[in-house]
């Protein structure tokens, strides 16, 4: 790895959650390798890869991490949750079904997630055109009403991956820089390259603010 | 299938891909072995294939009064023409299989949970699929796989089917007719990885706290290091285990652990992972440049060439200083640290009333 690529502003970690078979792990190898694999194994455990871009004038590397997506494996699940600071819901526009579990998805979000991570709803292979079971108009109204973002991805044909994880990333980006140009006692914007990942904690007071996104 | 335009440039595959396969049937994918294996002369080979099948002849004495001589004969390496027998003998699939004429087609003949047999179809092109029988959709290793999947999800509908069975299954079609295969994957999810699949994944939980256990033991400065980096064992075991190290290992080498944990049992894949573990992060410089959780990880799950050869895994694995006791030792330790965690969970539910609850990390 060059000595660009390791020097870096901001260090995030996403999570890709969703149902098993609905592309996870091509978005991952789509953003961070830019490949497909149309042959790509079932993911058994944790994968996770990096890669960086600018924001603002700024690096942040994306730590990427992928794991199962049958309901099982949710028993195992925990660490992997842990510091990640964005999430990309992920189902399948042409598995109705993939669609109807983001409900669960997202109770386990709540459940083992920091409350304050950044979610996107992506529903991917929006090539299978002629395939469609969830309208598009469908899944934007379930992501607002529920405070998410939402795009639709093709990690085949490369639609929207880029402009997926550039969204998150900005909006991530965007939270952490209004909370430290609130509290600025705590340090410089910029920070050295051997910085630590920002881990945004849970509110533990009783004054629960709301994300400036909400 | 995709409608969309799919030009080159924008799919690509992960591995070079040959047009012809190597001798055990693949066309890529890091398990193939472009090198010739170290020949064994023709008659050493003959021999050593004599001294199986005589074994095998005389299965039940052997096993009932000299195991040693099985365990040895396995640790030095199956001779390939011998081993789908041996390892049906070895995993007891020729017990069951006698034991169960026809059940295999019986169990075929119905139709099983619509939810699993949902999710079988979703996994069975996905496995080794660089090899000449899992190559497409056509090819008979997807169809048997789906069989064996399906067969097994209906023989024990506790366990239905796991995604980290598949590899499991597949592998062993590459070696034996799809109803020897299907008995030794009985024996190997209900016996040797007992458990193993149910929905909670609790014996992989407890496993990995075995492990640390384990680790802490054999090489101490390295168990250090990965608990300062927070590197919970669930991060990198698991598909080592779940899957018995279908995925991890090189060709000759899986078929050399194979033969082991055929013999001895799941203690083989925890002394294997314990060889992983060490070599990899061994070296004071190499735990140096790992300052953080990713960088650890990435060495534990890209493990240089020469850890994973087949030598270098058998020999240290025998090397290590770990007996059955010691297995038991970290067993019940790790049964009582769990008991206690629970009672504190629900003291914690029950306490605390709509809390937020998180897990903790065990320590």
């Amino acid at each position: 790895m060059g000595a660009r690529e390791d020097e870096y502003d901001y260090l995030f970690k996403v999570v890709l959650i969703g149902d098993s078979g609905v592309g996870k792990s091509n978005l991952l190898s789509r953003f961070t390798r830019n490949e497909f694999n149309l042959e790509s194994k079932s993911t058994i455990g944790v994968e996770f890869a990096t890669r960086s871009i600018e924001v603002d004038g700024k690096t942040i590397k994306a730590q990427i991490w992928d794991t199962a997506g049958q309901e099982r494996y949710r028993a195992i699940t925990s660490a992997y949750y842990r510091g990640a600071v964005g999430a990309l819901l992920v189902y399948d526009i042409a598995k109705h079904l993939t669609y109807e579990n983001v409900e669960r998805w997202l109770r386990e979000l709540r459940d083992h997630a920091d409350q304050n991570i950044v979610i996107m709803l992506v529903g991917n292979k929006s090539d299978l055109r002629h395939l469609r079971s969830v309208p598009t108009d469908e899944a934007k109204l379930f992501a607002e009403r529920n405070g998410l973002s939402f795009i639709e991805t093709s990690a085949l044909d490369s639609t929207n991956v880029e402009t997926a994880f550039q969204n998150i990333l900005t909006e991530i980006y965007r939270i952490v820089s209004q909370k430290q140009i609130r509290d600025p006692p705590e340090g410089d914007v910029i920070r050295p390259s051997n910085v630590e990942p920002i881990d945004v904690k849970p509110t533990v007071t009783a004054d629960v603010r709301k994300q400036c996104c909400q | 299938m995709a409608t969309a335009p799919r030009s080159l440039d924008t799919i690509s595959l992960c591995s070079t891909v040959s047009s012809c396969p190597d001798r055990n049937g693949f066309y890529g994918g890091f398990q193939r072995t472009d090198k010739p294996k170290e020949p064994l002369s023709k008659a050493q080979i003959i021999a050593r294939e004599k001294k199986w099948l005589y074994m095998i002849d005389n299965w039940s004495i052997y096993m009932s009064k000299n195991y040693k001589k099985i365990r040895d004969r396995c640790r030095k390496g199956i001779p390939k023409s011998v081993r789908p027998k041996a390892w049906f003998y070895l995993s007891g699939a020729y017990l069951l299989k006698k034991k169960n004429p026809n059940v295999y087609n019986e169990l075929l003949e119905k139709p099983g949970n619509p939810t699993t047999i949902e999710e079988i179809k979703k996994d069975k092109h996905r496995q080794f699929p660089f090899h000449e029988m899992f190559l497409d959709e056509q090819k008979v290793g997807q169809i048997e796989l789906f069989n064996v999947l399906k067969a097994y999800s209906i023989y024990n509908p506790k366990v239905g089917f796991c995604q980290a069975q598949a590899p499991i299954a597949a592998f062993l079609l590459m070696h034996l007719p799809a109803e020897d295969a299907f008995w030794v994957f009985v024996s190997v999810c209900d016996v040797y990885l007992q458990d193993y699949f149910i929905p909670g994944l609790e014996v992989i939980q407890n496993d990995a706290g075995i492990l640390e256990g384990l680790l802490k033991k054999t090489c101490p400065p390295v168990y250090r290091h990965l608990q300062k980096h927070k590197v919970e064992p669930l991060l990198y075991m698991t598909d080592w285990f779940l899957c018995a190290m279908t995925r991890t290992l090189p060709w000759e080498t899986l078929l050399r652990v194979w033969d082991c944990f055929l013999a001895e049992g799941i203690r083989v894949i925890f002394k294997v992972a314990l060889v992983i573990i060490g070599a990899s992060l061994s070296r004071h410089k190499v735990r140096k440049t790992c300052t953080g959780l990713c960088e650890t990880l990435a060495v534990l799950r890209s493990p240089e060439e020469h850890i994973v050869e087949e030598e270098f895994i058998i020999n240290n694995m025998m090397r290590l200083n770990l007996r059955v006791e010691d297995f038991q030792i970290e067993h019940t330790r790790q049964k009582a640290r769990r008991a206690k965690q629970k009672a504190q969970q629900e003291a914690e539910s029950s306490g605390s009333g709509n809390g937020h609850r998180r897990n903790m990390p065990t320590l």
